[in-house]
Parts: C-alpha cells; structure tokens; sequence
C-alpha cells in the first residue's frame, strides 16, 4: 500500500510541476531552484562543520548537535509552515475503509520517499565527519548516528502532521503557521549576527548550560554518540544511539492512534473570542465614519495574525539590527532603529485593499463611504506605527550618545511616517494583490513589498536628506536643522496629496479594485 | 424622486456584460415592481450574481442601465445605494470582528446614530439568533452564521430594497423560517426584496414575482402565476430553459 501511496504522491507533483510549467509560472519554478541551491549550501555548510576540528574537547560535537537540531526542527516545523501534505492529504482517506494501523505504516512508508532526505542525508553525514576525526570505529558510529537521525527526522515530521494537522487545515492554524514562518525568517535574517555570537560561546566552551543543552536534546544524541565513541566511552555511545532507537520505537508506536485521531476529528478551528465586553466601554473614537473606519482598522491590527506578524517582524527586526551590533560596542546604528521600524512597517502594509479581500464589497454597496475608508486606514496605520517608531527614534537615539545624529533622525523619521502613511493608501488602491489560491500572500505582493522597502523611504526623506547631506558638507548647523521642519512638511504634503488621489481612485474604480482584490480568491 | 408605487424598485436596462468572449448578461430588461417580492431563477453561469453585482455597483456594466427606485446606480450612486440592503454571495466581512461589531461599524459608517446602531444591532442579532455567540470572531463563525450576520447588514439601515444572492444556502431550517418571516414582514410593510435561489419550491413559497434568467438572457418575467402556467414552478423551469434532465442512461451496475 505505501507503493500505492508514493505513487499517488509522484502522479500529484508531476501534475502540479506541469500545470505550473504550462501557466508559464517560471518565477516558481526559479523559486524553486533557488531554494533548493539555498539547502544544498546549507546542508554542505553543515557537512563541512563536522570537519573543523576545535581546541576545545567537545567543542565540534556541540556545533554538530546544534546544527542537528536545526535540521530536525525544520523537520518537525516543515508541516507548520507548509501546511498539511499538499500531496497526500488526509482528507483524501478519511472515507476509505482501510484499517487505520495499515494506512499509517503505508502513510509512514509513503514519507520516506521525499527528496528532502537527500540534503538531510548531506548535512546529517556530519555526523560521520565528525567521527572521522577519532578514528574509524567513531566514523561507524557516525553512520549508525546518521541513519537514525534520518529515520527520526521523517518520523518525527509524519507524527508533527497528526498533532498539528487539525489546526493547521483551519483558517485559525495557518495564521499559526504564518506566525511560525515569520519568526523562522526573522530568526534567519538576524541569523548573521546571531550565528557567530552563539558558535563563539560553544566552541569556546563559554556557555557548559547552552552546550549542555544542545546535547541533551534529542538533536543531539547521535553528536553525543560519535563523540562517546572517539573517547571509546562505549557505553555512553550505546546509551545515546539506544536512545535515538527508542524514541524513533515511541514516534512510530503514537502514530497510528495520533492518525485515527486526525482522520476522526473536525478541522474547524477553536473558538476565539472577539469583543469580549458585552456592555461596551465608553467610545473613545468619534461616532462617526472616520471613527469607524478607523475602530475597525485597529482591531484587526490587534487580532489578525497576519497584520500582527508584520508588525512583530518590523519592530524585531528594526530594533535587533540595530541592538546586536550594540553589544559589541558598535552604536551607530542604534539612532536609526525607529526609522528601519517604520520602514519595514510602511513596506509590509502596502497592499491595504489586496490583504482585506473580498470585503471590500461593505465599502462599495455603502454610499459615501470612499472617503472616510481611506482616511480611517491611513489614521490607524499612523496610531499604530508613529508613536512607536518615535518612541524607539527618541530612546534609542539617545541612549546611543551619538548626538551628532539628532538632526538626522528628528527630520526623517516624521517625513517616513506621515509621508508614508498616506503613500500606503495610495499604493493600496493602485496595485492591488489579491491573495494566492493557498491563501498565502502571491508573489506580486512579495515583490511589491520588496521594492516598497527601498522606495518608501527614497521618496519621504530625499528633500531633507539633501538638506542634512549638504548641511554636513559645509559643515552648517542651521541647514541641518533646517531638514527638520522640511521634512515634516514635505511628509505632510505628500499624505494630504497621496490621500487624496486615493480616495479619488477608489471613488471612480471601487468595481475594479474589487475585482483585482478577489481576482486569485477561488 | 417619485415615490409612488409606479417608479419601479429596480429596473434594468439593456444590461450588458462581458469577461473575454464569453458573454454572461446579454442586453438584460427586467423591471421589479415596488413592493414586490421577487424570485430569480437560473441554471448555475445563468447570469444571476452578475447581474445582482451590477445593480448594487459591485461590478461595472459594458452597457445599459440599472436604476433603483429610478435613481441610475452608476451615475448617481450615492442616492442609489443609500436605498438599498445587500447580501452577496461568498463575500468577506472584516472577519476578526465580532457580529455586533460588525453591525457596529457599519452602522456608522452609515453615518447613523451610535444609539440607533447599537439598539437595531441588539434586535438583529437576538431576531437572527446571533446573540448566542455574542464574543465570536466572524472568521469563527458557520456558513450559515455568516449568511445570517450579512443578512443583519442588509437591514440594519433599513433600506427600501433588499438585494439577496442566493440568501438561504447554508442556513439551517429553524434559521430559515427565521428569515423568511423576516422578509415576508419587509414585504407585507412596503419593502421590495429581490433574490436569487436554485431552490424553485422556494421561490415559489415567497415571490409574487419571478423571472428566470438563462445564458445571459431574460427568458421570462412577470407574475409567479403567469410564468409557472399553471404547473410547478420546477417543471415549468425546466420546460423555459429548454434543459434536459439527465440521470436515467447507464450505471447498470448501480445497486443490482
């Protein structure tokens, strides 16, 4: 049966790699390529760490079990991010009258046929690398270690499907996925500062707690093995592999149930709450259209995952870029933090009318209620994005010491954000984006917020910047200065200016915005 | 305006759409009197929900016109739209909202009275049977909840007309009845309702008024009785679009 699975599975990916061929999708398929040439050289990168050799005793089995946990958790996060088995649905076998056992030991099968192995295969063979250095018989160790890690990452990921499945199939469990993704990508572009602070402590032996638990973890069994092994420690190496065997024994053994579980269930997500307060407090915004556009707006900034996530990324990324290379002294960037705050902020949320969808229909059957739509979005981007982004500009700034930069940052960062917030409502109307049919973001919406990123902050801040540049140049004070009042009255100039053509668009083109923004809702 | 009985609730005219090639509404006449309650049929790619988008400005028309209580929707939207309630079919609502905050920002957005909204939001939702799940999120919420709380967004302005793509798909039978009498109190006060439905035995029980509307085209209009001709509605339907039900050939080996 599993040979009826793989099969199936390969007949789904050939349709799919065709059917994206024939709708000539050549970015996917570039996507694609990238990516895999992306965990080629990660999983070369690791390989190549089990080689290195480190003074201190210990040192390369910790950078190996860290690194193990890292394959593993892509593994077991992998059906978070991606969803259920787009391949080999569960759905699909719910009605099927096969017993549950037999499907999942086929299901089980069905998982081991996955190209994804060949990269872990790559990076887990550092295992065997690392055993290389002590000798032939850690070297074996280092096989048994890999196979087994290979075993337990497919088994480990199959059951994460059965335990997470349920509310990763509802609307609820992909903002949960979306969540995940986001931090995995926030965590991987502040990678380059993190990765050699975290190597330095483990290979130093400055941190024995985080090495201790790196090794203790699972992850680090087989790393723990190999290096047993190159001791001749044989029995801490047996301990650790038996324990990688029982585990994979304890995985296999839940799935069965975890899976009759998964196939019984509804997928319907849990129950959230929204607007807990049966009396409603006092009103702080006006009764009227604006306030309610703008009342609206703030609470989906407060619930919706994914406006929640942009806004999260914006912020970690604005402020860690600038916080890490603090810790080693380096404070130049700390003035600009509120400013890469808002930046990212501004980028993300330049599909205003493409992320809302096919709601947009309450604003067209509603007369007049053009107007105080784009005003409301615009207003409740800036309450939620400009005080913060001040904040973190004021404190940062000075805490830094870097005084020389006041000027600097008091004229862009006003510029930035109310330049920006009515650029975004601008944006908004004239490139709408609708969402993909998997109800991710679609890769037009990706690019636009790429290009949003450097182009936002061109066109908000380029009067004073050329006044703070030439004012640095000629070493004028006063023309510095100067930047400030000019930035905030070109901001001021481009908001009123940009909102007001928005609103003219989604007056005359309501219909046709409409239609772009549910054009890849199926 | 008139407001008299003879200005139609809605009236179109020459309507004309087309995605591409294919031509979904082609020169579409329809007249729905005042007061009616009015029932329209269709096999599924009729033209039903095109037709409705373009009467309540959703979709731009290629020609003709669309007039409600003789106010042109796309040249005078405001005063048009400012008579009208809508339920589309399969939209989105602001969905992390609640049902009463939904109602809520609607009805000031309408530029109405926060006490207005807040007391017609508290009937709705208790007449709809919505108050029960008073802290759940829409995005939280049943088909056929979604179904209701759209619905409570069409009346709360009480509007002249109410515009209704297929308003009952989904919705339980107890719900159902709910909804019915609701309209059928509309109607009884002066309110025209116009909806569209698969369901014939339903038509038939609510609308004084049908029309059907095949391949883009009007194929006939009028009175409940005058287009049925004396028969069901459902068979009369299958005679007027000229289909042919299926079903009988093959599957010999179908419970033998």
């Amino acid at each position: 049966m599993a040979g009826v699975l793989i099969e199936m599975r390969g007949a789904i990916l050939r349709r799919s790699v065709s059917y994206h061929g024939a709708s000539g999708s050549r970015g996917r398929l570039i996507g694609g390529l990238l990516l895999a040439l992306f965990v080629t050289l990660l999983a070369v990168g690791t390989l190549l760490a089990g080689l290195v050799h480190y003074h201190y005793p210990g040192a390369g089995a910790a950078v190996v079990a860290t690194l193990s946990f890292g394959w593993l958790l892509g593994w077991v996060t992998g059906p978070l991010l991606t969803g259920d088995d787009a391949t080999l649905r569960m759905d699909y076998f719910k009605l099927l009258p096969i017993p549950a056992r037999k499907l999942a030991f086929a299901m089980l099968g069905a998982a081991f046929a996955n190209i994804s192995l060949v990269f872990s295969l790559i990076a887990f063979a550092a295992l065997i690398a690392l055993g290389a250095q002590s000798g032939a018989a850690a070297a074996l160790t280092g096989v048994a270690a890999t196979l087994l890690n290979l075993v337990l990452a497919v088994v480990a990921s199959t059951v994460s499907i059965a335990v997470f499945g349920p509310a990763i199939s509802s609307r609820r469990g992909r903002d949960f996925g979306t969540f995940v993704l986001a931090l995995v990508i926030t965590l991987l572009s502040l990678a380059s500062g993190l990765v050699p602070f975290v190597a330095k402590r483990l290979t130093g032996g400055h941190s024995p707690a985080l090495t201790a638990v790196v090794k203790i973890l699972p992850s680090g069994w087989g790393a723990v093995a190999v290096d047993a092994a190159g001791r001749s420690d044989w029995g801490l190496a047996g301990l650790a592999l038996g324990g990688l065997v029982v585990l994979i024994g304890v995985l296999v053994l839940a799935w069965p149930p975890l899976l009759t579980r998964r196939l019984t269930m509804s997928t319907r997500g849990g129950g959230g709450r929204a607007g807990h307060a049966r009396r409603e407090r006092e009103p702080i915004l006006p009764s009227t259209p604006l306030g309610a556009v703008i009342g609206k707006e703030l609470r989906m900034y407060s619930r919706s995952v994914l406006r929640s996530v942009m806004l999260m990324i914006a912020f970690l990324v604005g402020v860690l870029a600038a916080v890490i290379p603090a810790f080693s002294g380096k404070t130049t960037g700390l003035p600009f933090a509120g400013l890469l705050f808002t930046v990212i902020a501004a980028a993300c949320f330049t599909n205003f009318y493409g992320d809302d969808g096919t709601s947009l229909w309450l604003t067209l059957v509603t007369p007049g209620a053009a107007r105080p739509d784009v005003r409301g979005r615009v207003w409740a981007w800036f309450l939620v994005t400009g005080p913060a982004g001040f904040l973190l500009t004021v404190v940062l700034t000075a805490a830094s010491g870097q005084t020389w930069s006041w000027p600097w940052v008091l004229a862009a960062e006003p510029a930035l954000v109310i330049g920006a917030a009515g650029l975004l409502a601008l944006i908004g109307v004239r490139s709408v984006n609708g969402p993909a049919p998997d109800g991710g973001p679609a890769p037009a919406r990706v690019l636009k917020t790429h290009l949003a990123l450097v182009a936002l902050p061109i066109v908000t801040v380029a009067p004073a910047a050329a006044l703070l540049a030439a004012g640095t140049a000629t070493h004028d004070v006063a023309l510095r200065w100067l930047a400030v009042p000019v930035g905030l009255a070109w901001g001021g100039y481009l908001c009123w200016r940009s909102v007001r053509l928005a609103q003219q668009r989604l007056e005359s083109q309501g219909p046709e915005i409409f239609a772009r923004a549910r054009a890849s809702v199926s | 305006m008139d407001n008299g009985d003879n200005v139609p609730a809605l009236e179109f005219a020459g309507l004309v759409k087309r995605f591409g090639d294919n031509v979904a509404v082609d020169h579409v006449d329809l007249t729905v009197p005042a007061g009616s309650f009015f029932g329209l049929v269709g096999p599924n790619g009729a033209g039903k929900t095109t037709s409705l988008s373009m009467a309540v400005g959703l979709l731009r028309p290629d020609g003709g016109t669309v007039r409600i209580f003789g106010r042109d929707v796309w040249a005078d939207p405001v005063a048009a739209k400012a008579l009208i309630g809508v339920l589309p079919d399969g939209m989105a609502l602001p969905d992390r909202l609640s049902g009463r905050e939904v109602l809520l920002y609607l009805g000031l957005l309408r530029g109405m009275p926060r006490e207005v909204v807040a007391e017609r939001a508290d009937e709705l939702l208790q007449v709809l049977e919505l108050d029960g799940a008073e802290g759940t999120a829409v995005v939280d919420y049943s088909t056929g909840m979604r179904k209701k709380i759209t619905l409570a967004t069409a009346l709360l302005h009480n509007p002249r007309l109410l515009l209704l793509d297929e308003p009952f798909e989904a919705v339980d039978p107890v719900s159902a009845a709910t909804v019915r009498t609701i309209l059928r109190r509309f109607v009884a006060r002066g309110g025209s309702v116009i909806f569209s439905s698969h369901v014939m035995a339903l038509v038939e029980r609510l609308c004084d008024h049908v029309a059907v509307i095949a391949k883009g085209t009007v194929v006939a209009s009028g009175p409940l009785d005058e287009v049925r001709g004396g028969q069901p509605l459902e068979d009369a339907f299958v005679d007027i679009v000229g289909a042919r039900t299926g079903g009988a050939e093959g599957l010999t080996w179908l419970a033998s």
